[in-house]
Parts: structure tokens; sequence; C-alpha cells
């Protein structure tokens, strides 16, 4: 019965998963130790910052295992993120993948057994020393799947975290000094609104208004909330404290010109395109934008922490995992060890990534650089805080949904804060089971 | 078969009436027709079947997608009787249906006759032809392509607010998608745009085989343009009206494409609807269980309204059959 039900149930989700996973064939022989084939999978562009430094990473590989055959294949984000269980749990995965790091992607395999407790690994190698404790919760995981403790089941290569860009033209050519403070911040936005400019570029469609809550709520948050919202350690107050303050100056901001009253429908894309055309003084986003507003800006542009956060959302990237029906784990092991050298995190630096073990003197660019002190500077502290949409699955769209509401108007930060909040308390109830 | 064309006789009051052919056939051959079906119910059992029966089994479980699934009977079910979303979602579908099948369809009715009944006679049939193909335009490009597109010019800084300035009505500037009040009706507006050509397309194809003479007669007899669309055009071509009904029926019960590339269902459910609904929480939430509960749901209702529609077409084609 429990045969059949499987083979029904995996028969209803392919037929449901939109997207195939092509199956490539080939006969994987011989045990772990003697494995002649390495097959890699990662959603990375060619020419963005991972793609380029793995790329260079399997060259090494194959440098220094002559006669294993590296077969790479890149594989779309959407596919991972849909049909991991799936491929992973059939014969034809690969031996090492790029996959999504939080409890409802890399959590939920780890707690189905699909993939290899990476702990033994981690302390032999090194790899624990290498990366900041904020960085390390994205890679392990208890046995219910929940991130910030327990064993490794992953292990990040880049980092990401929400900054503020700025267009430095717009702020010389109205007089406006970065701020360092959240009373310089507020002041350079009121000079921005004086001039009928609207100073921070916004998406209610989608995660920007999220993170910018977020980043509001942490200038009042300690690591304690951070514990108690993103790892269920206590029960946390929507009603006061941090997300209290971040949705009354999220409704504040709105209300004050600083964010675009109809800007609720906007997407990521459209805030990006909108500050690449100069359109916009400032946005607050992640570090993922960086690459493309150094190719496609002509504006002078810089970054700057956001103001008095010690506390920013942010994390480790996506994870090197290697599934439990891996055939070569013993290289994938050796794979994931090149990635963390310094001669590939430089790379990922010097190409606008952000290195989880970059050394800032090597890299040439002093914005690059900048990026990665900024990094290092949060990360040092503890200071990732990870993002708003974490918790629990699917709560993205309840903080979308919510969000849209107070750009909008359509509703106080009270409603916003009952919108988000039940979900939030459902979803930990099914995960923690309290 | 061919029926091979007799001129048949005026029967006369003495010639009994033929007896009415039989319905049966040989037995022999039936089989052979069956055999032709083969492949094609095999596909269907492969592609349609078996998912069908998987989905209905996941429907009754609770499932992460990843794992071995946990019988839990009914309660997805009962669930979905208190889901607020699910109900929205449901409420969404009859703005789907209105824009979907209800506007179109009237709308198609009018355009076709006047482009069949007006344009094609008073210009060349080939301005008839092209205004068809503009209309039906928005039905040969990919949904998504025409929803993001669609997206840019609803957005606040899109072609249509500036338009609203260019022409002095500025203050009616919106974020049209983007207000739970504007964001359904504007879906609907885009919808309506998307599906227009479809029913003007078949009408004008269903007008071409009615018969001229029947215009030419009621011309004769001094019924006007609104006579003849009522006393001719609608009674001719209602085969066709309920194919369009039918198919955009279920288009509007299970309509995705537009909704992910325009509104993801938001802002607040505003336009949310079941089938991306049953996406969002199979996929994004993980509840593979209760999503598969909404698509069930949803599979009985296109179900039972197909069978609504065919009996009602089956009916209406009895009584013109006049048995």
């Amino acid at each position: 019965m429990q045969r059949f039900r499987r083979i029904v149930a995996a028969l209803a989700l392919a037929a449901t998963a939109t997207t195939t996973v092509a199956a490539c064939g080939g006969d994987d022989s011989g045990d772990d130790s003697g494995a002649k084939t390495l097959k890699l999978w990662h959603y990375e562009g060619e020419n963005s910052a991972m793609g380029v430094g793995w790329n260079r990473a399997i060259e090494i590989f194959k440098a220094e295992h002559p006669g294993v055959e590296v077969r790479f294949e890149r594989k779309a984000f959407e596919q991972i993120q849909q049909n991991a269980g799936m491929i992973i749990n059939s014969s034809e995965g690969p031996d090492i993948m790029e996959y999504n790091k939080g409890n409802a992607t890399a959590g939920l395999l780890s707690s189905q057994g699909l993939l290899t407790d990476l702990s033994g690994e981690a302390e032999k190698r090194g790899w624990a020393d290498k990366l900041s404790p904020s960085l390390q919760t994205t890679a392990r995981y208890t046995d219910k799947g929940v991130m910030g403790s327990g064993n490794w089941f992953g292990v990040p290569n880049y980092g990401e975290y929400v900054t503020v860009y700025y267009n430095k033209d717009l702020f010389d050519r109205n007089g406006v000094t970065v701020p360092t403070t959240m009373a310089e911040m507020t002041a350079a936005m009121d000079t921005f609104v004086s001039k009928k400019i609207t100073p921070l570029g916004m998406a209610g469609a989608e995660y920007p208004a999220g993170q910018l809550f977020y980043q509001l709520a942490l200038s009042k948050a300690d690591r304690t909330f951070v514990d108690n919202y993103q790892l269920y350690k206590n029960p946390v107050d929507f009603t006061a404290g941090p997300l209290r303050y971040g949705a009354d100056t999220f409704a504040d901001w709105v209300r004050k010109g600083y964010v675009a009253k109809d800007s609720a429908s906007l997407k990521a894309e459209d805030m990006g395109t909108a500050f690449i055309a100069g359109k916009t003084p400032m946005i607050v986003s992640g570090s993922w934008w960086y690459g493309r507003f150094k190719a496609e800006m002509k504006a002078n542009w810089d970054t700057f922490l956001f103001p008095g956060n010690s506390l920013n959302a942010g994390s480790s990237g996506n994870l090197w995992v290697v599934p439990t029906n891996s055939k070569a784990k013993s290289l994938a092991y050796d794979f994931i060890d090149i990635t963390l050298r310094p001669e590939i995190q430089d790379l990922i630096g010097n190409n606008g990534g952000v290195p989880v073990a970059g050394d800032p003197a090597r890299i040439s660019d002093p914005k690059d650089r900048k990026l990665i002190e900024d990094f290092n500077t949060v990360s040092k502290q503890d200071g990732l805080a990870f993002y708003p949409d974490w918790p629990v699955p699917g709560y993205y769209d309840v903080l979308v949904g919510g969000f849209q509401g107070l750009i909008n108007g359509s509703k106080s930060p009270d409603q916003v804060l009952d919108t988000i909040a039940k979900p939030y308390a459902d979803g930990v109830k099914e995960i923690t089971g309290k | 078969m061919a029926v091979p064309d007799t001129v048949a006789a005026a029967p006369s009051a003495a010639t009994p009436a033929p007896a009415p052919p039989s319905r049966r056939r040989p037995r022999g051959r039936d089989a052979a027709y069956w055999l032709y079906l083969l492949p094609g119910a095999a596909l269907f059992l492969l592609v349609i079947g078996a998912p069908l029966v998987g989905t209905g089994y996941l429907s009754l479980t609770r499932w992460s997608g990843v794992g071995d699934p946990t019988f839990v009977g009914f309660d997805n079910y009962q669930r979905l009787l208190h889901d607020e979303v699910f109900w929205a979602s449901f409420r969404n579908t009859v703005a789907m249906i209105v824009a979907m099948v209800v506007a179109p369809t009237l709308l198609g009715l009018l355009l076709a006759s006047v482009l069949f009944d007006v344009i094609g006679r008073r210009f060349k049939p080939r301005t008839a032809a092209a205004l068809r193909a503009a209309f039906y335009l928005p039905q040969v490009l990919p949904v998504v392509v025409a929803g993001i597109v669609w997206g840019w010019i609803l957005r606040p800084d899109g072609a249509f607010n500036s338009l609203l300035d260019a022409v002095g009505l500025g203050a009616l500037r919106h974020d049209w998608l983007g207000d739970p009040d504007t964001a359904l009706p504007a879906v609907m507006a885009v919808m309506i745009w998307v599906q227009i050509g479809y029913p003007v397309v078949v009408f004008m194809a269903a007008l071409q085989r009615v018969d001229p003479e029947l215009y030419e007669a009621a011309e004769v007899d001094g019924a006007n343009w609104l006579h003849r669309f009522r006393a001719i055009t609608l009674p001719q071509i209602r085969p066709e009206t309920f194919v369009v009904a039918l198919t955009c029926t279920i288009a509007a019960l299970k309509v995705f494409g537009p909704i992910f590339a325009l509104t993801r269902g938001g802002p607040e459910n505003a336009t949310n609807v079941p089938s991306y609904f049953a996406y969002y929480t199979f996929f994004k939430k993980l509840q593979v269980g209760y999503g598969s509960a909404i698509s069930t749901v949803l599979t009985l209702i296109i179900v039972v309204v197909a069978g609504v529609f065919i009996g009602m077409q089956a009916r209406s084609e009895r009584r013109d059959r006049g048995f």
C-alpha cells in the first residue's frame, strides 16, 4: 500500500509539475570513492559572479581529478524550486547541486532524509571556521528541518544583504549628503519631497515592500527578536515592539511621500529599472542588484548601509547540497572545498558578487570592495537577520498583500499587522506543532 | 459515409411515411471503430486519467511534496469550506465568467453581425476580414506576453495614466492594478480584450453558412437590421453560440496565465482565482494535499458545467429538429 501511495503521489506530482526534468542518461558505475563522474547542477547565470566563479572551480576540479568527468547542467531556479524533492529522490538526480536555503526548501528535504549530513566534512575541512555564525544559520537544520542549529546540510558560497543604493548625481544636484543616522535619512528624504521628487523607489507587488518594513523593524530589534521571529524560539508579538514600529513607520513614510502611494502594483523589476533610469534617488534592496546596476547604470551611484541598523535583512546565498542518493559524495565534498578557496571567492568578489570568505584587500574595484566590506561589517557583528518572508512557507505573498494595503492606503498598520500575524502563527504551528 | 443524393419526391398522402433508418450497425464494424479509439484512449488515460486519480488521492492526504503522504480523509475538503480565500477566489470566478463569456459573447455577436452584414456589404469583404483579424490578434499573442504588456500599460507611470493626462483627465490617474477596488475591473477589461476575437471569428464563420436568401426575403418583407438580427442571425447560429459559451466558460473557470502575469492574485486576493490559489497552495505553501483538494473541486465544477451545457445544447438541437 505504501508503495502504491508513493507511485500515485509521484505520478500526480509529475503530472502537476509544470516543468519537466530532462533525464540525463548514463550509468555511474563504481562506488563512491572510485566514482568517475560528478553530476553537478546549479542555476546561476553564465556571466553572474557565481557563474564565473564556479566555472573556474570546475576547471580546477578537473585539473585536480584527472579521469573524472564533470557533467554540468544549468537549471532554472523555478525548476529546482518546484521539483527538487522529486529529482533528488530519483536515481537520475545530481551528485551535487545548488539548492535554496531555508526551512521550506533545504530544511524540508533534510528532514525527509534526502540530503547528506555534511557536519563531519564541515569540521574536517574547516568550512565551519570560514563562515560566521549568521552565515551558518542557513547551513544547519534540526531534524524537523528548522534552520539555525543541528547538522550541516548545505554549504553557502556567497552572501547577500539588503543595503541602500543611491544615485550620487541626484544627491549632488539636490544638495543631499549620504545619511549616517535615521534622523539624517529622514531629513534627506524631506529635502527630496520638498523638490517634488519621491525619494525611495518601491515595488508593492513583490519583495521590496516587505524588506523595507523588516529593515525598519530591525532598527528597533535585537538578535533575540530575530531568533524568535525566524527560529520560533519564543512567540512573536505583532501588536507591539519591532513589528509594530516597522508597520507604523512604513505607513508614516507613505503618508509623508517618501514612498509613492501608487507603487502598490509595481514589481521589483520596475523599481530597479526606474533607479537605473535615474528617476529615483534611493532604493532599499539587496546586493543581487549590484552587478546589474554596474552593467547598466549611466548615472553615478553607490551604496550605504541602512542608517542606524546593526541588524539587516540578509543571509548566506543558496547552498551546495549533496543528495543522499549521490554516487560521488567525496568528489562533491572536494568540489565544495574548491569553491571556498580564496581564488574562487575573490573571483566572485571581483565580478560583483559577495563572497562568504573573501578578502576585500584582493578586490580591485573600489565599489566592489565597499560592497564586500559592508557585508563583512554586517556579518562580523552577527547582523544578518534573514528575510521577513522566511519563517513559514507562503508567507511571501501574505507580506506582499499586507504591504500593498499600506501603500495604497486601503489598510491601517493595525489591520496589516493582523493580516500578517495569523498566517505566521498558523505556519509556525504547522512546523513546530506548537 | 457519404449519403448519395436522392431527389426526394414530394410525399403524397397515399404513400406511407418511410420507416426511420435502423440505428443498429453490424457488430463487426463496431469493434473496428473501437480500435481507432485506442491510441486516443491510451493517451487520455496516461495524460488525464491517471493524474486525475492521483490528484484525487492526494487531496485526501497531508503532504509537502516530499516523503510519504499522510492519509487524512476529507480534512482538506472541510478546511476548504471554511477558507475565506477559497470562496473569494470563486467569487472572482463569477467576474471572470462575465469578462470571458458574457461580455465577449454579446459583443462578439454584435461585432460579427456588424462586420458581416454592414461592413462586409458596404465595403470590400477584405475590410471585414482585416477587422476580424485585428479583433483576433489578442488570441494569437501568448497570454503571458499580453499580461506583461497590459501590466506596463496599467502601471502608475504607464501608458494609460499618461493618456489620461494627455486628454486632460489627469485627476483620474490611478494605480489600477494596485488598488483592490480597481484591480478586478482592470483585469476583467484585459480579459474582454483577450477574448473578444474568438467569438467574432466563430460567429462570422457561422454567418457564412446562413442562407443569404433568408436575409433577402426578410428585407423584402421590410425587416430592418435589428429584426433580421433577432429573427435570423441569432437562431441560425445558436449551435456556435453554445460552443463559444461552453469553451469560454471552461476557460474562465480555470483561468491562470493572465492572473499570474498581471497581479498574482493580488492586491489582497482581490483578483485571486481557484487555479492560481491551487498553484500557490501546492507549490508556494507546499501544501500539496490541500492544493489537490482545490484542484479536484475545480475539476468537478468544470465537469458539471460542461455537462449542463452539452445537455442544453442537445435539448435545443432536438427542439430544432422537432423530436
